[in-house]
């Protein structure tokens, strides 16, 4: 079996590896549902942390607990939850992003209890002097919680595993992406999205031995044809796979993301010092922002700019969730931005299953807006 | 017992030109939208229109296409073997059996308004049957932007016949109706074409005329193909493509609220999507001959 094959299998059965897991072990299985949560630390103790993601099906279970107007993907979280499908968790935890996915969070926690639930107040504004410090306490006090949970102290050796477990995974994964920067890259958007998916909901370890086994065949991979139509996905949370794979049947290719599906999770690691916890902390005020924490200064545009130049993106899709209200704010500052610098977008909006033939049109008639046609 | 009288239903039409031999022309080329409420099959002899046919859509897609095909070369002696290249546009592009490409029918649109408005267009309204789309595009009618509404098929031609069904007016009749009302009425306030249509049953019982409640929803479905266009903005000529472009009561008051004539069309502007596939036919025609 490829890679990308395992990657996909992990993905489709993400509840049964983790049962396995589990029984294997005999460890314990966290479920979060940010990617602000500091992974690091439940490494550090032999904790699988996998993330809450919707299933892309109607449902009709979450209407007593989350208002309206809020996201699909917050539903789709809750309804896994109310399902019964992660009733092998033994913990939850989120670190404060948006108010969506809290109350997906907090709804969770009074309906489905589990031996350990925890909420890691990350703050907002990420760019004050004051976070770092404060982030490191609250890091503190999460590994205080940990330990607790798990009758175990974490020690500095254990900090230096997780960290080395999780920046393995992001340098790895990387490096795949870098390869995506080839003119006819050997993997498409829906092995990439694949990949960083499982990657949130197995044991890393194992997922980076996946990855050195894939990075030793890929590079030498060729595919054949005319170079596709080069796009970027940029948006609220994505994992919606057959929306990818739908795109890229219409002769495209997606070579990079703005998601935290894709590089916003993985994209920087934590740097070395003496401070573990400090590291950790300074990982993630520094990783690619979500919009909520993404200001005074914008700093994931400039990220995004510098991803489509050096992946020669041709054209972005921007989609977010529908209400999703962070990233719509900054939808049109986006748009006017990539415009400016040579780049035509064009805007979707998700909800928890996606209208694919209509989808397929507007899809279609943006890539021949890009495409020098022979039609003229 | 007596018959239903079908009030939603549109004239279906075939045309050809008298004046043109298509045994002498060099390249013959079609185009086919299949769209979801109706179907048009448009023949191009070397780029220059010869016939068309337009025509509802049915359960299968294929036949439908099959269909429009057959009748607009029926009597000129033409076969599907005749035609170089064939384009298949439209919400079943994918199912007409004799295309040799499929494009968007929001490319096709633009191409086609160009042709049937001239090279000034730059903005197309195209009012479908379950959707709308607003179209920018340059001098030769290649798109450089466009927007499509959202999950509802509120402003489209399904909706329209809907409401004629309802007031038991001909739908080709809905616009002149509507603008007969000596004032504007406030518009009904859902555009939704189910809740519109009860809300227009509420209307009806409370005594106002048919003309009031047409003009009150041909002006709630031109206030939200307005805030279409004015998302992607407005750039003149204006021009309106699809069935509802006959809709004068809808056109009038576009115009009204956007500030901007619509240009009128010299052709039946329902065929846009039809004869842009054609034409594309046509320029594909040449550059595989080349």
């Amino acid at each position: 079996m490829s890679p990308f094959q395992k990657f996909q299998e992990w993905h489709q059965n993400r509840h049964q590896y983790a049962q396995e897991w589990k029984a294997r072990t005999g460890g314990k299985v966290l479920g979060y549902f940010c990617t602000y949560v500091p992974e690091e630390i439940l490494y550090a103790a032999d904790v699988l942390p996998v993330r809450i993601l919707g299933s892309h099906e109607p449902e009709d279970v979450t209407e007593p607990h989350i208002f309206a107007m809020f996201c699909p993907f917050c539903r789709d979280c809750l309804a896994q939850g109310l399902k019964g499908r992660f009733d092998y968790l033994d913990g939850i935890m989120i670190s404060q992003s948006c108010l969506h996915i809290r109350q997906a969070f907090w709804s969770w926690q009074l309906h489905i209890p589990t031996s350990f639930s925890y909420y890691l107040p990350m703050p907002h504004h990420v760019q004050s002097p004051r976070a770092q410090d404060y982030l490191r306490g609250e890091l503190a006090q999460f590994k205080g919680a940990v330990e607790g949970w798990t009758g175990r102290t974490l020690t500095d050796a254990d900090l230096d595993r997780g960290m080395e477990i999780m920046n393995t995974n992001r340098r790895l994964m990387k490096q795949v992406y870098e390869l995506r920067k080839a003119p006819n890259p050997p993997l498409v958007g829906a092995d990439a999205m694949e990949m960083v998916l499982s990657s949130q909901m197995t044991d890393k370890r194992e997922h980076n031995q996946e990855l050195a086994a894939l990075l030793e065949k890929l590079p030498q991979q060729k595919r054949d044809g005319d170079p596709p139509v080069r796009l970027m996905i940029i948006g609220s949370e994505d994992d919606d796979v057959a929306f990818i794979k739908m795109a890229e049947s219409l002769g495209a290719v997606f070579v990079s993301d703005d998601h935290c599906t894709g590089t916003r999770y993985f994209w920087n690691e934590a740097l070395p010092q003496e401070d573990r916890l400090m590291a950790i902390a300074q990982r993630y005020l520094d990783r690619t922002p979500c919009p909520t924490k993404d200001w005074p200064e914008r700093r994931r545009f400039q990220q995004i700019l510098r991803l489509a130049k050096e992946y020669g993106v041709q054209g972005a899709l921007l989609i977010q969730q529908k209400f999703c209200d962070p990233h719509e704010s900054d939808i049109p500052q986006l748009a006017r931005l990539l415009k400016e610098n040579g780049i035509p977008s064009y805007f979707l909006e998700f909800d928890m299953t996606v209208p694919l033939g209509p989808f397929r049109t507007r899809v279609e008639a943006f890539l021949e807006t890009l495409r020098e046609e022979d039609l003229f | 017992m007596a018959t239903a009288v079908e009030y939603w239903r549109w004239t279906e039409s075939r045309w050809t030109a008298p004046d043109v031999d298509w045994r002498a022309g060099k390249v013959i080329t079609a185009g086919v939208d299949v769209g979801s409420v109706s179907t048009q099959a448009v023949i191009v002899v070397d780029g220059k229109l010869y016939a068309y046919s337009s025509m509802r859509t049915g359960s299968d897609s294929p036949q439908s296409a099959q269909k429009a095909m057959d009748w607009a070369t029926e009597g000129t002696g033409m076969t599907i073997d005749n035609v170089r290249y064939v384009v298949g546009t439209g919400y079943g592009r994918v199912n007409v059996p004799f295309a040799n490409r499929t494009i968007t029918e929001i490319a096709c649109h633009a191409r086609g308004a160009n042709f049937i408005y001239g090279p000034s267009v730059r903005t197309v309204l195209d009012m479908g049957g379950q959707d709308c789309k607003a179209i920018r595009c340059d001098e030769k009618g290649k798109v450089s932007s466009f927007l499509m509404n959202d999950k509802c098929a509120a402003g489209t031609g399904r909706g329209m016949e809907v409401f004629a069904d309802l007031l038991a007016v001909p739908i080709e009749d809905v616009g002149s109706l509507s603008l007969s009302v000596a004032e504007e009425p406030p518009p009904v306030s859902s555009t939704c074409v189910v809740f519109a249509k009860t809300e227009a049953t509420g209307l009806l019982r409370a005594g106002w005329p048919k003309n009031r409640v047409v003009a009150a929803y041909c002006s709630a479905m031109a206030h939200r193909v307005v805030t279409l266009l004015e998302r992607i903005g407005v750039e003149a000529e204006f021009a309106i493509t699809g069935g509802i472009s006959k809709n004068v009561g809808i056109v009038r008051r576009i115009e009204k609220e956007l500030g901007v004539k619509a240009l009128e069309p010299g052709l039946d502007a329902q065929l846009a999507g039809g004869l842009g596939a054609a034409l594309f036919a046509y320029a594909l025609a040449a550059r595989a001959a080349s």
